[in-house]
């Protein structure tokens, strides 16, 4: 390759000139194409070509070689939805299966992992060892989910004189010990609380971020106008803050739409099926149950719910600056 | 000039990485050093141990290396690995359902092929464990650890304080049980929670099963020619709750949901004890002596006795286990390898661990240094009905499948007959 320096453009215009925005010739566009090569060929063969064949797979029976075995149009789909409790079960109150318990994972893992990372943003900010708290919430953010399940799977332990959970709840609330991960009620909501706890630290570096961005002196003008903290909170940052805040709940919808590491080392999606998630049954039904094409299906499923809010926040950084 | 290089510098770039991609997708699996094999299997602690005493032996002899892979969730493992074109050498199967369906879809190499004659195999095995490693009458696993899995483990020094004596019906365990109970001790622990321990809940109700509709039911059953909506298959389940509920088990029915299989020998066995009996299998002498805890005296803190008896009239037969090894690829060391695990010397090693029971006809009562492990060699020897595992002869997953039913059974034992036609619909047309 040669070592020459890059060389400027012959027939380009003039600099400051007015031309900006003039019509880019047939032969930059072929060069920009080249230069975009390396990444669309990489993305092509890792990302699109397998998104296409799992697509492809999802309508047909397959085997374990991922072969287009046998021709089944939306069966798969139609199973899933229709006949497969494991995935949704509508027969009873509250419903049941994969679908439904990833809807609950978004509802309690958003918001909750929202409000405590927010709260401890705003409160960090405030202390003199703001860096200590800080790091010390986000240090669960370093540790792999597999690490994160098996630290939860000891503290969930059933002995008391194992779990801090039931340490807490038996030793010091002298209820009865509870099996946090044994009872279908509750399994779904300590898996939940696990994560939480994983991303929290995420949620509060982001807003506390944020925080800082805000101008001191609209906050001090609204303190001399005689807001309280309160106020400050729900009028000024709140609104100031509502870019990055929507922006790390597409990450927290993301993130639990594709959640699975830590439920298949706490649970393996049990006891029976009652804490499996959309990915978990995808990974289930492709290898363990030899069903490539089903879970293709599956997959197909956790596509079309990700992909719009993958659109909207495509969208939202090409149109906004995001202050974090 | 200048731009020519340009465009020519970026369609070289272009070309290396297109080039690169393209060689990472090519590249085939690394192969191994060709002196060197890899062993793929679920055992992990004693089990494991016990195991690569048995490879470094073969290693000094042969001077072919044996990598051993763990991996307890071992379907998925094998699958994707055999998607990819790269599974194991050799792969440790626990069940001859499973080996079938890998021997339907050619996976695996057949023993004959590999130059492990039926004659061979037939001098050092007895007909009843090469026929489960066999599928369409061709042989494909060589049996590698027995297990009787109707044992019952319990604590002589305890029996012999409250002045029990050793149950030979179900009734005479209820008794025990709530003797216990009423003492203010907690009778059981079962663990078949998280993660991959409904696999217990299934051996309780295949002794169950065995001892109330018979084996030959019970060959039906798992064999796919009767259907789990039979009323014996809710009998046994609700037999099973009988003992598995919130009354004698270790923090009752979500306890068992939220304990895992080795935590619970720990319940009964460990230094911190809570519980007084405990059900699995043979293994658990190995796994609660050298593992839970190195103190226990078999024979006066720890021993085990057979299943009861629940109906009179089917005696007690014999639910074992066994666990196979069998070929995904053919090279002169895979050859070696199962030659020499198939002989009487590796088996003698295996046992002299006192971790797996041999089923190899050439190993010795005498190569049984524990008491605990000859009595389980014993019970296999001389049964008089033996039957295999039942989930582990269900096709594919479902062994794990069936558990998690199972699982739900004992958590709502009003709704038994719906759990059940539900796996059956599942299971419907799989065999």
């Amino acid at each position: 390759m040669s070592t020459q320096p890059l060389p400027t453009p012959v027939a380009g215009p003039p600099p400051g000139g007015g031309l900006r925005k003039r019509a880019w010739s047939g032969f930059e566009r072929f060069q920009g194409l080249l230069f975009v090569m390396p990444a669309l060929v990489v993305l092509a063969i890792f990302l699109i070509y397998p998104a296409y064949y799992t697509i492809r797979l999802a309508f047909y029976e397959s085997d374990f070689h991922f072969g287009f075995f046998h021709y089944l149009g939306v069966d798969n789909f139609k199973e899933l939805l229709t006949n497969d409790p494991d995935f949704l079960d509508l027969s009873k109150f509250p419903p049941g299966g994969a679908l439904i318990n990833n809807l609950r994972w978004v509802i309690f893992y958003i918001s909750l992992s929202l409000i405590i990372g927010l709260g401890l943003a705003v409160l960090a900010v405030r202390v003199r060892y703001e860096r200590a708290v800080k790091t010390a919430i986000f240090v669960p953010m370093a540790i792999a989910a597999t690490a994160v399940g098996i630290i939860w799977l000891l503290v969930y332990n059933t002995d008391s004189n194992i779990g801090v959970m039931n340490a807490v709840w038996h030793g010091v609330l002298g209820q009865h010990q509870v099996s946090w991960l044994g009872n279908p009620a509750i399994v779904n909501y300590a898996l939940i609380f696990a994560y939480v706890w994983a991303s929290v630290g995420f949620v509060m570096v982001v807003l506390s971020a944020a925080i800082k961005g805000i101008p001191m002196e609209i906050m001090e003008a609204a303190r001399v106008d005689g807001a309280g903290e309160w106020n400050i909170f729900r009028r000024i940052m709140l609104p100031m803050l509502s870019l990055p805040i929507s922006v790390v709940t597409i990450w927290l919808f993301i993130n639990v739409i594709k959640v699975f590491d830590i439920i298949y080392v706490m649970t393996g999606g049990g006891p029976g099926t009652t804490s499996r998630v959309i990915a978990f049954t995808m990974y289930e039904e492709t290898f363990h149950n030899g069903r490539p094409g089903y879970g293709a299906a599956v997959a197909v499923i956790m596509l079309v719910l990700i992909a719009p809010v993958m659109v909207l926040n495509v969208r939202r950084f090409r149109t906004e600056k995001v202050v974090a | 000039m200048r731009r020519k290089s340009l465009i020519a510098s970026a369609v070289a770039l272009a070309v290396i990485a297109a080039g690169l991609t393209a060689t990472a997708i090519s590249a085939k699996p690394t192969k191994k050093s060709a002196n060197s094999i890899e062993v793929l299997s679920l055992w992990g602690g004693s089990e494991k141990d016990a195991f690569l005493k048995v490879t470094a032996a073969f290693t000094k002899a042969t001077g072919i290396k044996v990598e051993y892979t763990s991996a307890r969730d071992f379907i998925p493992d094998i699958q994707t690995r055999l998607a990819a074109g790269n599974p194991p050498d050799i792969g440790i199967l626990p069940r001859p359902g499973y080996i079938a369906t890998l021997a339907k879809q050619g996976s695996l190499k057949s023993l004959s092929s590999l130059g492990l004659t039926n004659k061979y195999m037939a001098g050092n095995y007895s007909a009843g464990w090469l026929k489960l490693g066999s599928s369409s009458g061709k042989l494909y696993g060589v049996p590698a650890k027995a297990n009787s899995k109707s044992v019952i483990w319990y604590k002589p020094d305890s029996f012999k304080k409250y002045k029990f004596k050793v149950p030979k019906t179900w009734a005479q365990l209820l008794a025990i049980t709530k003797a216990y109970k009423a003492k203010g001790l907690v009778p059981w622990s079962v663990g078949a929670g998280p993660n991959q321990s409904q696999w217990t809940l299934t051996d309780w109700f295949e002794n169950i099963y065995a001892r109330t509709a018979g084996p030959a039911k019970y060959q039906r059953l798992f064999t796919g020619k009767l259907k789990f909506t039979d009323p014996s298959v809710a009998n046994a389940a609700r037999i099973m709750t009988q003992i598995i509920n919130n009354k004698y088990v270790l923090n009752g029915v979500q306890g068992v949901l939220g304990q895992s299989f080795v935590g619970s020998i720990t319940d009964v066995f460990g230094t911190n004890s809570k519980a007084q009996l405990f059900f699995e299998g043979g293994f658990v002498g190995g796994i609660a002596t050298q593992q839970v805890n190195p103190a226990l005296k078999p024979g006066k803190t720890i021993a085990d006795f057979p299943w009861p008896t629940i109906k009179a009239s089917l005696d007690h037969p014999v639910v074992g286990a066994a666990d196979f090894a069998a070929a995904f690829k053919d090279t002169p060391e895979v050859r070696q390898f199962l030659k020499y695990i198939s002989t009487g010397p590796a088996g003698v090693i295996w046992v002299s661990t006192n971790a797996v029971t041999s089923p190899n006809k050439k190993v010795p009562a005498r190569a049984y240094p524990s008491v605990l492990a000859r009595a389980e060699a014993h019970q296999l020897a001389t049964a008089k009905t033996f039957l295999f595992d039942g989930s582990d002869l269900l096709p594919g997953a479902f062994g794990d499948t069936w558990g998690f039913a199972l699982q739900d059974v004992i958590q709502k034992p009003g709704n038994i007959k719906s759990i059940l036609s539900t796996f059956q619909s599942k299971i419907q047309g799989k065999f």
